[in-house]
């Protein structure tokens, strides 16, 4: 008899963990993984402590099939190259790896999303005048157009979720299904989007992005209030699996200092 | 028999500045908190350079002390911020007055760049910015990417155009007085980035003698046909880090980041750190042993 699974109840764990294990639940064993820093970091080492025993992480920076003992800041962190079979460059990971077909999921975060999965990470308001300029693009274009399948992990805001993105920086489903092909892409698009409400997918015809669970104390009404795009929600949505006791001892050792999941506060002096 | 004769390709940090001019294009090297070159933009920031271009993937403290300080007009790169923290202060703040603009361009894009530079041909092909306003929305560079189709296969193909810059900044682990240069850990863009620029200045955490270099040829990766100028410029990257051979010095880039929220604070740490010091030495006497000793690598580690 296998044991049943014991998950934590609301209160003994929280959003950012839940979080972390949606995005971990996402990778498959054996597949190569492409990471940014933070919230992804910490999912995909825990896949890696659960049913990922085999995956494969990659930084873009150059770091390949990363085990990393410490938690890093910076892509480009030496603590990612701790056990790393390789240290390569970008033209290695970006490249030949990514563009080239290796990569199975690829992990990104947002400041915008629209409802084809279109993403913005560069800038905030009318590109002659914006209100600011974020980041750019980075790697996370190159990410979204060639990793056979994308999870895209954000804050859940209104203001998030909008209908026409200030600057489309990285390609979701562009305006319906059959267009990432037709502008010649190859990678295959987001399929899950992870947030502190919620996690979401996209309609398997029109391309647009769908509910699919909502996070335990959470109703289908609360997301649709916090959308400013349209949410396709079909009947009763199911409620998010929450972490299990094992997912969040692992959890809690990977991050031990709450550098990317701040610890709660109970446990500060 | 006749000895060949050893070029020496050594010059200080200030004599490597000042071969910058004004309006120069550069290759900016490193990638994230792994080996920027800080101390040549400290000494870019006392000589008063103005008006460079930068072309890089992505780079953080380095760029945000030269976009202060006013060296920097226009950058052709993919992403800054300041890691862990959040967007470069600096940067943000002379976007906002119109003295920077930024062409932005993916990591891959950027990177190719320099291949296509090094390689001498004038564009590279990917298959990245296709379907956004990447491709279509621009700054300064109107002939920023091409979508084409095909001439073979007919597939979509954008292209974007090469980069041979004035100078190709770089800060390497290990050089040799002739310029053979050795990185550990990630390269980054580095490799191309060195190979694309008229010429490239290579600063290294330790000048070695040839032999070292010779006995471990496969460790490589910048040989001098490419270096034109070679400094020791031990400390190099800090406050960010060089791998197996230091950390990063997270309670200066915090303080850096706090102090530079404000046009007044980033003064003062400008003149506290940059120009009231003659040189990185100096900068180097002002940080303090004690604190640079604890940022030490620590085997096996590298960090």
């Amino acid at each position: 008899m296998v044991e049943a699974k014991k998950h934590a109840k609301i209160g003994e764990y929280s959003t950012l963990e839940l979080m972390a294990a949606c995005g971990a639940r996402a990778i498959r064993d054996r597949e190569v993984v492409f990471v940014g820093t933070g919230l992804p970091m910490v999912a995909a080492a825990l896949a890696k402590r659960m049913h990922a025993k085999n995956a494969k992480i990659v930084y873009e920076a150059g770091f390949i099939d990363s085990n990393a003992v410490d938690i890093a800041l910076s892509i480009a962190d030496s603590r990612l190259a701790y056990r790393a079979s390789a240290a390569v460059g970008l033209i290695e990971t970006l490249g030949l790896m990514l563009q080239g077909g290796h990569v199975d999921v690829g992990f990104v975060g947002a400041a915008q999303i629209d409802e084809y999965g279109n993403l913005n990470t560069t800038y905030i308001g009318d590109f002659e005048h914006p209100k600011v300029r974020l980041p750019g693009s980075g790697g996370g274009n190159d990410i979204v157009s060639s990793a056979k399948r994308i999870v895209v992990i954000m804050k859940h805001e209104k203001r998030k979720f909008v209908k026409k993105l200030d600057y489309v920086t990285s390609p979701g489903y562009i305006d319906g299904p059959g267009v990432r092909e037709r502008v010649g892409l190859k990678g295959g698009g987001p399929v899950l989007v992870v947030t502190d409400l919620c996690q979401m997918g996209f309609d398997e015809k029109s391309k647009r992005l769908k509910l699919l669970t909502v996070h335990p104390s959470i109703t289908a009404e609360q997301v649709l209030e916090n959308v400013s795009c349209d949410l396709i929600v079909e009947g009763r949505v199911p409620e998010t699996e929450p972490p299990t006791f094992e997912e969040l001892s692992l959890l809690r050792a990977i991050d031990p200092h709450g550098i990317y999941i701040p610890k709660p506060n109970k446990k500060q002096p | 028999m006749v000895e060949a004769e050893v070029e020496d390709k050594r010059i200080t940090l200030k004599e490597a500045v000042k071969l910058v001019h004004d309006g120069a294009h550069l290759f900016w090297g490193g990638f994230g908190f792994q080996r920027p070159p800080m101390a040549f933009a400290h000494e870019l920031v006392r000589q008063k350079k103005r008006n460079l271009t930068i072309y890089t993937c992505g780079s953080e403290i380095d760029i945000d002390i030269l976009s202060g300080a006013r060296v920097v007009s226009r950058f052709e790169m993919a992403f800054y911020a300041i890691e862990g923290i959040g967007l470069a202060p600096n940067i943000q703040r002379r976007i906002r007055e119109g003295s920077i603009e930024i062409e932005d361009y993916t990591n891959l894009a950027m990177a190719l760049r320099f291949l296509g530079g090094a390689l001498g041909v004038p564009f590279m092909p990917l298959k990245s910015m296709l379907g956004t306003d990447m491709l279509t929305k621009y700054r300064f560079r109107k002939d920023k990417a091409k979508v084409i189709d095909c001439p073979f296969t007919n597939e979509k193909v954008v292209l974007v155009p090469s980069v041979n810059p004035d100078f190709s900044i770089v800060h390497a682990c290990r050089v040799d007085k002739e310029g053979n240069a050795q990185i550990d850990g990630t390269r980054g863009e580095d490799i191309e980035g060195a190979r694309a620029g008229k010429k490239t200045i290579v600063l290294a955490e330790e000048i070695v003698d040839s032999s070292v270099i010779r006995m471990q040829p496969d460790q490589t990766v910048i040989p001098n046909i490419y270096v034109s100028h070679v400094v020791e410029c031990p400390w190099g990257a800090y406050p960010m880090m060089v791998y197996n051979y230091y950390d990063y010095d997270m309670e200066h880039i915090r303080m850096y980041y706090e102090r530079c929220q404000t046009e007044e604070g980033w003064q003062k740490y400008c003149e506290d750190y940059i120009t009231s010091v003659d040189s990185h030495m100096e900068f180097l006497q002002k940080i303090g042993v004690e604190r640079l000793m604890k940022l030490r690598a620590k085997k096996p580690f590298g960090y």
